[in-house]
């Protein structure tokens, strides 16, 4: 059974599809954050990639360590085929449900 | 901004580094320091960013290394990271507390009070033992006494101290003190105030100096220059509102001006006189006739150079003193040099008291700990099937050990923390109940040392009742376990918390031997005669300054106070004295006798010294043994007169020899002036009804030398004498509303005040005595349940096969009751040795007081008995019928 998205994974998602090459914990929160008026612990942003990566939606390789960062790596994600169908199909579960219903839902 | 301020907490990027699972620590670090960095810093500001990253490490998914398969080349097994354990049996532990209410609230009200008590008693310990003072380099500081024979010490006079300045090379600084009292006016009332009069110096030996101004030096001490002051934190705040400007500014002590020149900080701990709330500076030269070599009155304490050891400095000061003494042989007593380091001094009364409490409470601990982890054994002993059925799954021993490690040290840690709030309440109790001569009052609360020894109690706590439980459980067979039914269990168990029972009464005998020597000691000390009659007896002390300026404006205030209180409704009889017994007053006097002249004038008699009025030993009953009182005739210019007390007249006047009509000489062995000895007094305890020091000379203050500027009224009532003391003091300050009038108490307060280390003692042990008492009870009952719960069916077929209630009831009170008895053996075994610690607190009783013994023993037999009781009733109630079917 294909697994349903939750709205936190939903958004993380989106937010990896949005960065492209440039997605790994601290943009992915920045981008939430800026979009989605959402402010989240880098701890809620970390527990959700790693569901996704348990489920396959996700993938992950190491970066360059910068100086920033205390010297320490990034961790890159990028969304995999099985993620980016995933995404599609709830977006489209949640715009079907919508339509219909008033103008107001569709587009807020 | 320099780099490290910047920087995330260290503190919790440590702990998260070791949190995190190791795949994910890098990249997580690395991404919160980025964005403390790069977003928070610049946004909200370092503090805030620092406070965001701590919020942050309580976010972390610390567990997340477990379902990261992409990361993992093996797969993951629930539970198999070191945190994710801890955290699970945590869970589990909680879950395991909460469902038993009545268990959990037990163990941890026992673990408190055990925990608590032992904090409180520990934040008393610490200050006055353990920790350093607060000065610098607190271990150079030495007191200097003379050492007379039979090891007793005595403080120096003005030019002893004078030679040792000028002689010895071992100080950085000596310093010479005496205590004063200062009258302060100026403000809406007068205030007696504590003052300390110190060599310049003083402040160098102990290392702290003045926060506001200067500290003294050295042409402050010049006599008939400007008079100067420091004064206290706690005075500048209270009297002067703090005023920042004071330096400089002039107040008026005893009706002088004093220049004020510095404020001490709020910090300075000043051990040498507690209550000194003002410094003056001693004023002292060796011409002054209170600066002599036999004046001794001034306490010496110095400060070693840091290349000189105490051995040596002792060393040289003997050397110096050999050479003084020989000088002049007729001037001193003493054979040597005493010198202690300033905290061993100070703390030299207070410890015994304190090791002998620190015993007790420790021996409290023991017992609760015993009896929580007699409770956690009769609840292993119910989940021996749980542990069956881990290992069986597979379960290592070492991990059901941590997990019942885990759920002991949980329960240590809520009690230990609810314990803390004992001993925050305790601290208080302790500080309220605690004698006067208890150093380092202020110092004594919960801090930081005392709550790491908490944590050190809690965690060794929580280790040890673990440990015995986890052994037993893992130690069970496989197939017993699974095999009996919950009910029954290991005889093992049975027999540790047989052993467990037996020490707890065991220990309990040790505590109530304790508390009833002290008790006993306390009811002998309160039955003693102290030479005069105690109740319905008033005592104040008025002070004579600020404008009586000479003797006799002095004297004749005394005459008219004497007057008014005599015509005060409800006097019987009064009387005035310059030292009051039981009240801490402490003045001796050479005494020379014309017609025993000695060799060495300073070994001669030194009796407490009683400057009284006519009427005093009347008023305070005092027996009058031969001879006369003194009436309004002994007055000065009249034939100097003097009375004196059995215990002198025994001492240095042979049995036969009648004293009165001698001549004694509070002056000069050789040329007087002479007192004829009139009357002969029954003994009054001065210090404590306890202190044998009694030797006594009575003489009538108008003929004495000088006038007292401070004299104790004392005021026999025909009834209540604590109702009196209004109208006395009314009467007092009509005739000059400028006198202080200060410690107003019965003389029966002050009688048990004088005896307050040993009620402190008695108290808490008492205290100890009856929680030791009430565990151990609650530890037999405890035994006696488990065992007729797991004995039922043998009851059931015991009572089926004929036995009679009586006979079941009999069986179970004996068990218990044999448990008893062997820990009572034990505890009066061990409290034979262990009782001669009290002996500084002992009156009248030997620590092998047998009468203690026997009545300990009794009381613990009763209450055993009782503890048994409850359980064999239940046991002899059984149905046969019905645990047999039950099974």
């Amino acid at each position: 059974m294909p697994a349903n998205l939750g709205e936190l994974e939903q958004l993380v998602l989106l937010a990896i599809a949005r960065l492209g090459d440039d997605a790994y914990g601290v943009t992915v929160r920045k981008e939430i954050a800026s979009r989605a008026k959402r402010s989240l612990s880098l701890g809620s942003v970390y527990t959700t990639l790693t569901r996704l990566d348990a489920k396959g939606f996700v993938a992950s390789h190491l970066g360059e360590p910068t100086p920033e960062r205390g010297g320490r790596r990034k961790k890159h994600f990028v969304i995999t085929a099985a993620g980016r169908r995933a995404l599609q199909r709830s977006m489209l579960a949640i715009r079907t449900m919508a339509r219909g219903i008033d103008a107001s839902w569709e587009t807020p | 901004m320099n780099e490290r301020q910047i920087a995330p907490p260290a503190l919790a990027v440590w702990i998260l580094s070791h949190l995190l699972p190791h795949a994910e620590r890098d990249n997580y670090l690395g991404d919160l320091e980025e964005i403390f960095r790069n977003e928070i810093c610049p946004s909200r500001g370092v503090k805030a960013a620092r406070r965001w990253y701590w919020l942050e490490l309580l976010r972390a998914p610390i567990t997340i290394g477990d379902r990261a398969p992409s990361e993992q080349l093996v797969p993951p097994i629930r539970g198999d990271g070191p945190v994710t354990n801890t955290l699970n049996d945590l869970r589990f532990a909680v879950r395991l507390l909460a469902r038993r209410p009545g268990f959990t609230t037990l163990a941890v009200l026992t673990l408190a009070l055990g925990i608590g008590a032992t904090t409180a008693i520990f934040s008393a310990v610490y200050p006055i033992v353990v920790e350093p003072l607060p000065y610098p380099h607190a271990d150079r500081v030495l007191m200097i006494y003379e050492r007379e024979k039979k090891n007793e010490t005595s403080f120096v006079g003005f030019t002893t101290f004078a030679d040792f300045v000028r002689d010895s090379k071992s100080f950085e600084a000596l310093a010479a003190m005496g205590q004063g009292s200062a009258t302060l006016t100026g403000g809406d009332q007068p205030a007696l105030l504590e003052s300390q009069r110190v060599s310049p110096t003083y402040f160098d030996v102990l290392g702290v100096h003045a926060a506001l101004g200067r500290s003294f030096r050295a042409e402050d001490d010049i006599r008939n220059t400007p008079r100067v002051t420091i004064l206290s934190n706690a005075l500048w705040r209270s009297r002067f509102g703090g005023d920042s400007a004071i330096v400089g500014k002039p107040i008026v002590l005893d009706a002088n001006q004093y220049i004020v020149i510095g404020v001490m900080p709020p910090t300075f701990e000043n051990v040498l006189a507690p209550g000194a709330q003002l410094w003056t500076p001693l004023r002292y030269e060796v011409s002054l006739p209170w600066a002599c070599r036999s004046c001794r009155h001034l306490r010496m304490v110095g400060r070693l150079k840091p290349d000189v050891s105490a051995a040596q400095a002792t060393r040289e000061m003997e050397t110096i003193f050999q050479r003084i003494t020989k000088d002049h042989l007729t001037d001193y007593s003493a054979i040597g040099v005493a010198m202690p380091m300033l905290q061993d001094d100070l703390t030299k009364d207070a410890k015994p008291v304190l090791y002998a409490l620190l015993g007790a409470v420790l021996l409290v601990l023991l017992i609760a700990c015993a009896n929580v982890t007699n409770l956690l054994l009769a609840r292993a002993a119910q989940r021996s099937g749980e542990f069956t059925i881990r290992a069986a799954l597979g379960a290592e021993r070492g991990r059901v050990v941590r997990q019942l490690l885990t759920e002991s040290l949980l329960l240590a840690a809520i009690g230990g923390t609810v314990g803390i709030l004992v001993a925050v309440a305790g601290v208080k109790a302790l500080v309220a109940l605690s004698p006067a001569g208890l150093p380092r009052l202020a110092a004594i609360s919960v801090n930081g040392p005392v709550l790491l020894f908490a944590l050190a109690i809690v965690t060794l706590v929580g280790v040890a009742f673990g440990l015995v439980p986890a052994i037993h459980a893992t130690r069970a067979d496989l197939h017993e376990g699974i095999k009996q039914g919950s009910r029954r269990t290991a005889g093992s168990s049975r027999v540790t918390r047989g052993a467990l029972v037996i020490s707890e009464v065991a220990l309990a005998i040790v505590l109530l031997v304790g508390s009833g020597l002290l008790l006993r000691s306390s009811s002998r000390v309160f039955a003693v005669n102290n030479g005069f009659e105690a109740s319905n007896l008033l005592t104040m002390q008025i002070q004579a300054g600020g404008k009586l300026s000479n003797d006799t404006l002095v004297r004749r205030f005394y005459e008219q106070v004497s007057d008014a209180v005599k015509s005060v409704p409800g006097v019987e009889s009064m009387g005035l004295t310059n030292q009051l017994p039981m009240s801490g007053d402490y003045d001796g006097q050479g005494v020379h006798i014309q017609n025993h002249p000695s060799p060495n004038p300073a070994d001669d008699p030194s009796p407490f010294r009683y400057s009284v009025s006519p009427g005093y030993i009347e008023a305070m009953h005092i027996k009058l043994v031969r001879g006369r009182g003194f009436t309004a005739q002994d007055k000065a210019g009249a034939p100097g007169v003097a009375i004196i007390n059995e215990s002198f007249a025994k001492k240095y006047w042979p049995a036969g020899e009648d004293p009165i009509g001698q001549r004694v000489s509070a002056n000069d062995p050789v040329k007087g002036p002479w007192l004829e000895i009139v009357g002969i007094v029954g003994d009054v305890k001065q210090l404590s009804p306890s202190n044998s020091k009694s030797d006594g000379i009575y003489m009538p203050e108008t003929q004495w030398g000088y006038a007292n500027n401070q004299m104790s009224l004392v005021v026999r009532a025909k009834g209540d004498a604590a109702a009196l003391a209004p109208a006395i003091r009314r009467a007092i300050w009509a005739i000059d509303k400028d006198q202080p009038i200060v410690r107003v108490a019965t003389a029966e307060s002050l009688i048990a005040k004088s005896e307050a280390q040993r009620r402190f003692a008695l108290v808490l042990f008492e205290a100890f005595a009856f929680v030791a008492l009430a565990l151990a009870a609650a530890g037999i009952y405890g035994v006696l349940a488990g065992t007729v719960t797991e004995r039922l069916r043998e009851i059931g077929v015991r009572s089926a096969l004929g036995a009679s209630a009586g006979d079941i009831l009999g069986m179970i009170v004996k068990q218990g009751l044999g448990l008893a008895a062997l820990g009572a053996v034990l505890g009066l075994i061990a409290a034979f040795g262990l009782s001669h610690v009290l002996t500084s607190l002992l009156f009248g009783v030997s620590p092998l007081d047998p009468a203690t013994y026997v009545g300990v023993t009794c009381l613990l037999g009763l209450v055993a008995f009782g503890a048994c009781l409850v359980p064999a009733l239940r046991a002899a109630r059984v149905d046969p019928m019905e645990t047999l079917r039950a099974e």
